[in-house]
């Protein structure tokens, strides 16, 4: 008997099929034109030649790095921030206004004064990467210190926990479960920054690359490189999530 | 063991609890009980230093360090296993490994959870969190044990169990406990002495009843003790003075 999930994703299937069938279709009937929407075997064949005379791989290794990167940083500097800001009420007193502010406003719009400080290297697309990840982070952290369950913070304590065995055994733990509610998000977040920054100006990357097709029109090149990104991101979604199951596995496992 | 002399609690507007004295001699069961909001649980956070009171003295005859505290919650952390959660008091106190091993391993034994000692607390049943809990607590080897109507979620058979090894264990390490409950039954069957606290705010001992049934107990079987009828009947009457003065009051 097919399980339901099994179901679920052979439905999926089909109907994605199916879409691709009647895009390419219309296409070849001369139902749609190629020139906004060329046939999904005409895209598919850019992807193919990108990936195959080798062009595509240093664009998405520079993207990867500045992705990587600013994740990294990103989730050191909200996990860091966060953190000490929930636990020195001063420091929350300067650092929340800000962190609310950046987390008003489309972050992107930082991205030229990125490159206007920093250059068109890597240096601005690890910025934006990281200024768009270190808010996500700071408020999961911040809010993940706040609303801590206060029973377990008395439990620690009737034990003879010191104020390191709290931040250890109850803050560090609880924390994670927030941060890796966000980590998906961030991951996309830092790819969003790399690639936005390698659109506005850079010499390499997806984002360069995608600012190109777009300058030349050429739309078979902008969908590819779209759904490259997608695939991209998809993949890095499915680790995080294995990442997830591995830290919170405490949450996982079936009640009694 | 445990003196509490003039104590008031509040948590701002008028103090939940004034003016408590309790006295409790080192291997005495005792219970508190009164009506909801009264001030039962404040009472053993001050005691614990979870709450500083208004005004009055705490004193022990033990270092801080040797009382339990057995919350009403089970209190377990969701992301340690159960052996992990029973370990956790003994590594804040620097246990060495192998006999926090040990005693870890005795008390999973002993509570009957051999086997699940790599489990989470989301995989347990309420009566055996519960159990964990009271491992978490008793590993350390308190000589004062303070509980916060700890079985009051579990169902009669689980909660008789529990209470029944419990008392065992009581008896056999000659614990000092202070019992705060809302269950009169689970009062007279547990306790040496059984306080009750009148309606908060400004709540004081109205009345302290002692338990002449002999120990060691069986929890079932102080049911059939000539003075349990009797006893209930007084707790009964004086707690329901307390509701009928406190709808006066109101």
């Amino acid at each position: 008997m097919i399980s339901t999930r099994r179901a679920v994703a052979l439905r999926r299937g089909v109907a994605f099929i199916a879409l691709l069938v009647v895009w390419e279709s219309l296409s070849r009937f001369g139902v749609l034109d190629p020139f906004y929407l060329p046939a999904p075997s005409v895209v598919g064949q850019v992807m193919f030649m990108l990936a195959a005379d080798g062009e595509l791989w240093p664009h998405l290794g520079a993207t990867a790095v500045a992705a990587f990167a600013g994740l990294l940083v990103g989730l050191g500097l909200g996990i860091g921030l966060g953190f000490a800001a929930a636990l020195v009420p001063t420091l929350a007193e300067l650092l929340e206004p800000v962190m609310i502010l950046l987390n008003a406003i489309p972050r992107v719009i930082l991205a030229p004064l990125f490159v206007i400080w920093l250059g068109i290297g890597l240096a601005s697309k690890l910025a934006l990467a990281t200024i768009l990840v270190t808010v996500l982070i700071f408020f999961a952290v911040f809010n993940g210190i706040k609303e801590v369950d206060q029973r377990l913070v008395e439990r620690i304590r009737t034990l003879g926990g010191t104020r390191r065995t709290l931040i250890r055994e109850v803050y560090v733990p609880s924390v994670t479960t927030w941060v890796m509610g966000s980590f998906k998000v961030a991951v996309g977040f830092a790819f969003t920054g790399a690639v936005v920054g390698e659109f506005v100006a850079s010499s390499r990357g997806l984002g360069y690359l995608l600012q190109f097709a777009q300058s030349t029109y050429n739309a078979a090149l902008t969908i590819a490189l779209i759904i490259i990104i997608m695939a991209f991101v998809l993949l890095l979604f499915a680790g995080s999530e294995r990442l997830e199951r591995r830290l919170l596995r405490w949450k996982f496992g079936h009640s009694a | 063991m445990l003196h509490v002399r003039g104590l008031s609690v509040g948590y701002g507007g008028d103090p939940v609890l004034e003016n408590i004295d309790l006295e409790l001699p080192a291997g005495q069961f005792a219970s508190l009980i009164g009506p909801s909001g009264s001030g039962k649980t404040s009472v053993l956070r001050v005691v614990t230093n979870l709450l500083r009171p208004l005004s009055g003295s705490v004193t022990l005859d033990v270092p801080v360090r040797d009382v339990g505290f057995l919350f009403q919650d089970d209190a377990l952390l969701p992301w340690r296993t159960v052996r992990e959660n029973v370990a956790l008091g003994l590594g804040i106190r620097h246990v060495p490994n192998a006999e926090a091993d040990a005693t870890i391993e005795y008390w999973l034994n002993r509570l009957g959870l051999d086997g699940y000692g790599d489990r989470y607390p989301a995989q347990l049943s309420g009566g055996q969190r519960k159990r964990v809990a009271l491992g978490q607590v008793l590993a350390l080897k308190p000589k004062l044990l303070l509980m916060d109507e700890p079985f009051a979620s579990l169902d009669a058979i689980v909660r008789t169990r529990i209470t029944q090894e419990l008392l065992e264990w009581v008896d056999r390490e000659h614990l000092t406990v202070l019992l705060v409950t809302h269950d009169l039954e689970e009062a007279i069957s547990a306790s040496d002495v059984i306080h009750v606290l009148g309606h908060g705010p400004r709540a004081t001992i109205r009345a302290r009843h002692p338990v002449e049934i002999p120990r060691p107990r069986d929890v079932l079987e102080t049911r059939q003790h000539p003075t349990f009828g009797p006893l209930l009947r007084r707790l009964w009457d004086d707690l329901t003075m307390e509701d009928a003065g406190s709808v006066m009051k109101r």
